[in-house]
C-alpha cells in the first residue's frame, strides 16, 4: 500500500516528511499562484503602455505632417518663389527648395506641376524614380479634392511618410504640388523611445517572406526572434486570423510584451510596426513580492523542520527508551525502572512497565523461594493452582529418616563444620529421594520428611517409598566412605516408611503456608523410624502391612515394569511382630525392609 | 650728371623723403586659441586730422556668385567704390542688403548676369540671396586709406602710414567685444600690433541641406 520511499525506519522522518511536504505543497501552490498572477498583471499593464506608445506614435507622425503642412502654406506665398517659378528655371528651384528644406526642417522637398510631373527636388539623390507615391497621393487628392494628402512609402529605400500639398497661385488655382516627406528612422523611433521606454521596430514586409528591419531601436543580436514573430502576425493576418493583441517574444536580454501593427503603404505590402517592453521592470516590485514570499516559505520550512523534529523526537525517545527497557526486561532484568519525566500517556506507559518489572521480580523472587524452600512439584502445582492446593485427603506413603548419634556428633565438630556435613548428608538423602520420585516435606533438624503420593498422585508411591529408602541406605554407605577417607566417623540412619490416608494440603497462616500431611499415618512412620533403634530387630528401614499392602501386585522380572527396578533390587521383607503405636488402639504389624 | 635726369633725380628725391617719413603697421589678429584669424578687416583712423580723400580705385572690387557662395567672403573697399556681383552659377540668384550703408536688392538674375553697385557710404553691408539662405557675405565700406583684410596668416602690413596717433579699428563677422585701441605710427619704424580677438561660433548654413536625421535631432 505505502510506497518503499515513503516507509520510514524512524518515526521522526515520517513526522517530519509529513509536515514538510505539506507546508512545501501549500507554499509552492501559493507561490505558484501569485507569481503566475504578477505576470498576467504585468502583462496586462505592459499591454496598456504598449497601445498608448502606438498612439503616441501616431499622434507624433500626425503633428510632425500638420507640421509640414503648414510650412508648404507658408512657402506657397514666398515671393521668392514666385520669382523663381517665373524664371522657369527647376535648378534654381531645387537649390530654393533646399533652403527651404533647411529652413522648416524638412528633409524632402519636391516641387510638382499641376499635372504632377516633377519639377524640382531639394535632395538630389532622389530624383525621378522616387516620384512615383508623390504622384499617387497628388492624383487622389485630385480625385478627391483634399487641401493636402498623406501616405506611407519607400523613398530611397527608406520607409517615408509624404505630404502633398497644393501650390496656389493664387488660391485657389492649383499650380503646382509640394511634396514633402520625413523617414520613419532610427533617428524617430529613438525619440519615441525617449519619451515612452518602449522599443520599436518598423518591419517591411515587401516581399512578404523577406522581412527587413527599417528602423529599430533594439541591437542587431535581438532582431531574429522579433522578425520570427512579425511573420507570425503576418501569416495570422493573411489568414485573417485575429492573434492575440499581445504576445512575450523572448530576446536574449529578457522576455518583452510585444504588440505587432500594421501600417498600409501606398500600393505596397504593409510595414509592421513592432512595440515591445521588456516584463522583468514591470515584475520588479511583483519579484521583490514573491522573493520575500520565497523567504518566508523558507523560514516557515525551517521552523517546521526544526518543529518537527523535536515533536518526533519527544515522541521517538521515550518510545525508543520504552522498547530498550522492554528488551532489559525480556532479559530478565527486573530491577532497573525506566524514569519518563512526563504526564501524559508515554509517561503512564513507563509507570506501568515499571510496575510491571516490579510484579515481574517479585514473581520471580517467589518462584526462586518456592524452588528452594519447596519441592520442585509441589513449586509448580502451587505456581499452577495457586493455593487450591487445601484440604484433599488421600493416601499417601510417608517416609521418615533420621541421623542417629547426631548429637554425639555435634560435640566434636565446630558448628560450621557440623552444618557442613547435615548439608552434605541432608543433600545425598534428598537426592536418592526425589530420584525416586518422592517429594521432600521438610527438613526437621537431621531429620527428613518425605512424601509419595503427593501432591502428585502416584499409583506406585508405596514402591518407591521403599525403594528410596533403600536407595537411601546405599547413598549412606557411600557418603561413610567418602567421610572415612576425611576421617570423620561413619553416619548411621534410621527409616520408617507408612501408607496411610492423610490430610494433604497448604498449612500456616494466612501469610505463610506450607504444603504438608496431617494425619495418624504420619505419627506411625515417626514411630517405624524410631523402632529401628531397637537393637534386636537389626534393620534400618521398617515399614507397616499398610505399606505392603499398597504395593502393586508384584510383576514377573521385568526390569522396566518398574521405576526403580532398573537402579535397585526388589526389596525383601522380614515381619517383625505387632508394635504397640502411641495414641492408637491397634497394635502395628511391622515388617524389616532389606 | 646730366640734365635730363635732374628731374627724375628730384623724383627720387622726393619719394625718399615720403617714405622715411611713412611708418608701418604689422597686425598680427588671433583668437583665443592663438589661431591666426582670416578675413579680418583691420583699419587706421587719424586722430590729429581728418583722413585724406582717397580717390577710389578706377577698377570695381568684385563679389562674385559661384558654388551658390559669394566670394570672397570679406570684401573691403574705401568709400565710393564700386562693386560688382557676377554670377558664375548655371542658376538664378538675387542678392539683397538691409544694411544702412547700402540698403538694396538685386533682382533675380540668370547666369552671366553681373550688376555694379556703388558703396559711397562708410559701413558695414551685408549681403543675401533671397533664394538660398547659404549665401552671405560682407562688404566693409572705410573712409581711411589705411585698411587691410587678413589673410589665412591673420597678419596684415600697413605701409605708408604717415607718423602721427590712429585709432585701430578691427572688424570680423564674428567678432566678440571691439578691440580697437589708439596708436601711434612713428617714422621709419615698424610697429607690430598683436591682437588677440574673442569670435562668436560660425553659425552660416551649409550650402548642402542636412540629410540625415529627419529632423529629429
Amino acid at each position: 500500500m505505502i510506497p518503499r520511499a515513503l516507509r520510514f525506519r524512524r518515526f521522526s522522518l515520517r513526522l517530519l516528511a509529513l509536515l514538510l511536504g505539506l507546508l512545501f505543497a501549500v507554499l509552492a501552490t501559493t507561490y505558484l499562484v501569485v507569481s503566475r498572477a504578477n505576470e498576467r498583471t504585468a502583462h496586462d499593464h505592459a499591454r496598456a503602455n504598449l497601445e498608448l506608445t502606438a498612439r503616441i506614435v501616431s499622434s507624433t507622425i500626425g503633428q510632425r505632417i500638420e507640421s509640414l503642412a503648414g510650412n508648404a502654406k507658408v512657402m506657397t506665398g514666398d515671393d521668392a518663389l514666385k520669382q523663381v517659378r517665373r524664371t522657369g528655371n527647376n535648378r534654381t528651384l531645387a537649390s530654393l527648395l533646399q533652403s527651404f528644406s533647411t529652413r522648416v526642417n524638412a528633409p524632402v522637398i519636391t516641387f510638382y506641376n499641376a499635372d504632377g510631373d516633377l519639377l524640382a527636388t531639394s535632395d538630389p539623390a532622389m530624383e525621378n524614380e522616387n516620384a512615383d507615391p508623390f504622384r499617387l497621393l497628388i492624383r487622389e487628392a485630385i480625385d478627391q479634392d483634399l487641401p493636402q494628402h498623406t501616405g506611407f512609402s519607400y523613398l530611397k529605400q527608406e520607409l517615408h511618410v509624404l505630404i502633398v500639398v497644393p501650390y496656389y497661385a493664387p488660391y485657389p488655382n492649383v499650380f503646382g504640388w509640394f511634396g514633402l516627406a520625413f523617414p520613419i528612422d532610427r533617428a524617430f523611433a529613438w525619440k519615441i523611445r525617449e519619451t515612452t521606454a518602449v522599443q520599436l521596430t518598423y518591419v517591411s514586409l515587401d516581399p512578404p517572406d523577406r522581412p527587413r528591419v527599417l528602423a529599430t531601436t533594439l541591437p542587431d543580436h535581438s532582431l531574429p526572434p522579433v522578425l520570427a514573430a512579425v511573420l507570425a502576425a503576418n501569416r495570422d493576418r493573411l489568414a485573417h486570423t485575429l492573434p492575440p493583441p499581445t504576445e512575450i517574444v523572448p530576446l536574449p536580454d529578457d522576455r518583452y510584451v510585444t504588440l505587432i501593427q500594421f501600417r498600409a503603404m501606398l500600393g505596397e505590402d504593409p510595414v509592421a510596426l513592432v512595440l515591445q517592453r521588456p516584463l522583468t521592470p514591470e515584475l520588479r516590485s511583483a519579484r521583490d513580492l514573491e522573493n520575500y514570499l520565497l523567504l518566508t516559505s523558507l523560514v516557515a520550512l525551517a521552523a517546521a523542520a526544526v518543529l518537527a523534529l523535536v515533536l518526533s523526537r519527544s515522541i521517538s525517545e521515550p518510545v525508543r527508551q520504552l522498547a530498550a527497557h522492554t528488551e532489559k526486561i525480556a532479559a530478565g532484568d527486573y530491577a532497573s525502572r525506566l524514569t519518563l519525566d512526563r504526564a501524559d500517556e508515554l509517561g503512564q506507559l513507563a509507570t506501568a512497565m515499571n510496575q510491571m518489572s516490579v510484579g515481574l521480580s517479585e514473581r520471580d523472587r517467589v518462584r526462586d523461594l518456592l524452588d528452594k524452600n519447596v519441592s520442585p512439584e509441589v513449586a509448580a502445582a502451587l505456581l499452577r493452582d495457586g493455593s487450591a492446593l487445601g484440604g484433599q485427603e488421600r493416601e499417601v506413603t510417608i517416609l521418615f529418616a533420621d541421623l542417629r548419634g547426631f548429637t554425639t556428633l555435634s560435640e566434636k565438630l565446630t558448628p560450621h563444620e557440623l552444618l557442613t556435613l547435615l548439608n552434605r548428608y541432608l543433600d545425598r538423602m534428598s537426592a536418592a529421594i526425589e530420584a525416586h520420585g518422592g517429594v521432600i516435606d521438610k527438613f526437621i533438624g537431621d531429620a527428613i520428611m518425605a512424601l509419595f503420593g503427593a501432591p502428585v498422585a502416584q499409583a506406585d508411591a508405596a514402591d518407591r517409598a521403599l525403594a528410596a529408602a533403600l536407595a537411601m541406605e546405599k547413598a549412606l554407605v557411600q557418603l561413610n566412605t567418602e567421610l572415612a577417607a576425611e576421617g570423620i566417623a561413619p553416619l548411621a540412619i534410621g527409616i520408617g516408611v507408612n501408607t496411610a490416608r492423610v490430610i494433604a494440603g497448604n498449612i500456616g497462616s494466612h501469610r505463610r503456608l506450607n504444603y504438608s500431611v496431617i494425619g495418624d499415618g504420619v505419627n506411625v512412620a515417626s514411630r517405624l523410624q524410631s523402632l529401628t533403634r531397637t537393637p534386636e530387630y537389626h534393620t534400618n528401614v521398617i515399614t507397616s502391612a499398610a505399606t505392603l499392602a499398597a504395593r502393586r501386585p508384584t510383576p514377573p522380572r521385568s526390569p522396566a515394569s518398574s521405576p526403580s527396578s532398573a537402579s535397585s533390587p526388589l526389596p525383601t521383607f522380614r515381619p517383625l511382630g505387632t508394635v504397640p503405636v502411641k495414641g492408637r488402639a491397634e497394635p502395628v504389624e511391622i515388617f524389616a525392609v532389606g | 650728371m646730366s640734365r635730363p635726369l635732374l628731374p627724375l633725380f628730384a623724383l627720387v628725391l622726393a619719394l625718399a623723403a615720403t617714405r622715411l617719413a611713412a611708418g608701418t603697421v604689422v597686425v598680427t589678429v588671433k583668437d583665443d586659441k592663438g589661431q591666426p584669424v582670416a578675413d579680418t578687416v583691420v583699419s587706421l583712423v587719424p586722430l590729429d586730422s581728418a583722413a585724406a580723400a582717397v580717390p577710389p580705385p578706377a577698377e570695381p572690387a568684385v563679389v562674385s556668385q559661384q558654388g551658390e557662395e559669394f566670394t570672397p567672403y570679406v570684401t573691403a573697399v574705401a568709400v565710393g567704390t564700386r562693386v560688382s556681383f557676377p554670377n558664375h552659377d548655371k542658376i538664378h540668384h538675387q542678392i539683397y542688403s538691409e544694411s544702412p550703408a547700402k540698403p538694396f536688392a538685386i533682382p533675380l538674375h540668370g547666369p552671366g548676369a553681373e550688376q555694379t553697385l556703388v558703396f559711397d557710404q562708410p559701413g558695414i553691408v551685408a549681403l543675401g540671396c533671397n533664394i538660398h539662405d547659404a549665401m552671405s557675405a560682407y562688404v566693409v565700406i572705410l573712409a581711411t586709406p589705411h585698411f587691410l583684410k587678413t589673410p589665412s596668416d591673420g597678419t596684415a602690413r600697413l605701409a605708408d602710414v604717415p607718423p602721427g596717433r590712429y585709432r585701430l579699428d578691427v572688424w570680423h563677422p564674428r567678432l566678440k567685444g571691439d578691440p580697437r585701441r589708439d596708436i601711434v605710427v612713428t617714422a621709419d619704424t615698424a610697429a607690430t600690433q598683436s591682437i588677440s580677438v574673442s569670435l562668436k561660433p560660425d553659425k552660416r548654413l551649409r550650402r548642402a541641406p542636412d540629410g540625415g536625421g529627419g529632423g529629429y535631432k
